[in-house]
């Protein structure tokens, strides 16, 4: 067997034995899964720009993962931040958009209903916008357009 | 003439067994997805989505929302590796 088996059973907590040195601090994980991180998306990326924006230069100088340390703290906390102000303040439409995209294989296109509330919610709580990038001068971008082609196929 | 109804037999055995087999593909694969419908279309990032989902949750498609992860999620993940000397 030359591949990795995991234990079906843990007799001891496990330690990690070659941890961090004491002098970086330490930061809480963002423990949320894929599907509500696919909704909270856009809202991240307006609440969190510049830190972003700043781990993103700090890796395209040097892909070396000690390089970079204090802007990727910087991108957990606010996401972290972020989503504890969500859950605060729209939890309920921030659940049923989030499930759902995993019912729709995770897609933004067949979950347009649920989004509009949680923008909706998002404007009036936390004056977040989803502003999506890229999208073409003259053309309403995709979320707000009112009957669009590519469309879920049961109302 | 009465009507042959013999020959309406393979045309309700085909439907069964249709029936069947499509309910069958469709109770196992929503069984494995935890109810919901398959992923398709899953690229790079979404295997390493999953794959994060699963330490965080202990299945593919699982998902919650708290913030906090379980403990020990700093040390889960697992690196496939091999002995090249």
């Amino acid at each position: 067997m030359s591949s990795y088996q995991p234990g079906s059973v843990q007799t001891r907590p496990y330690v990690d034995p070659t941890p961090l040195p004491d002098d970086i601090p330490k930061v809480q994980e963002l423990g949320v899964t894929s599907g509500p991180l696919k909704s909270a998306a856009f809202f991240i990326g307006a609440y969190c720009k510049e830190y972003n924006e700043d781990f993103m230069l700090c890796k395209a100088e040097n892909r070396d993962p000690a390089h970079c340390l204090k802007e990727g703290r910087r991108v957990t906390r606010c996401a972290t931040d972020l989503i504890n102000k969500m859950r605060e303040n729209c939890l309920s439409q921030f659940q049923e958009h989030w499930n759902c995209l995993e019912r729709n294989n995770q897609e933004y296109y067949l979950c347009r209903k649920p989004e509009r509330s949680l923008n909706a919610c998002m404007f009036e709580k936390l004056g977040l916008t989803k502003v999506i990038p890229g999208t073409p001068q003259g053309q309403k971008p995709i979320h707000e357009v009112e009957s669009p082609i590519f469309k879920a196929i049961q109302k | 003439m009465p009507v042959p109804w013999e020959a309406l037999i393979p045309f309700g055995l085909v439907t069964v067994m249709f029936g069947v087999s499509g309910t069958l593909l469709n109770v196992s694969t929503r069984a494995q997805n935890l109810g919901k419908p398959i992923r398709h279309n899953i690229d790079n990032w979404d295997e390493m989505m999953m794959r994060r989902d699963e330490q965080l949750t202990g299945h593919k498609r699982g998902q919650r929302d708290d913030p906090v992860p379980p403990a020990g999620f700093e040390t889960s993940s697992v690196w496939q590796t091999e002995k090249t000397t």
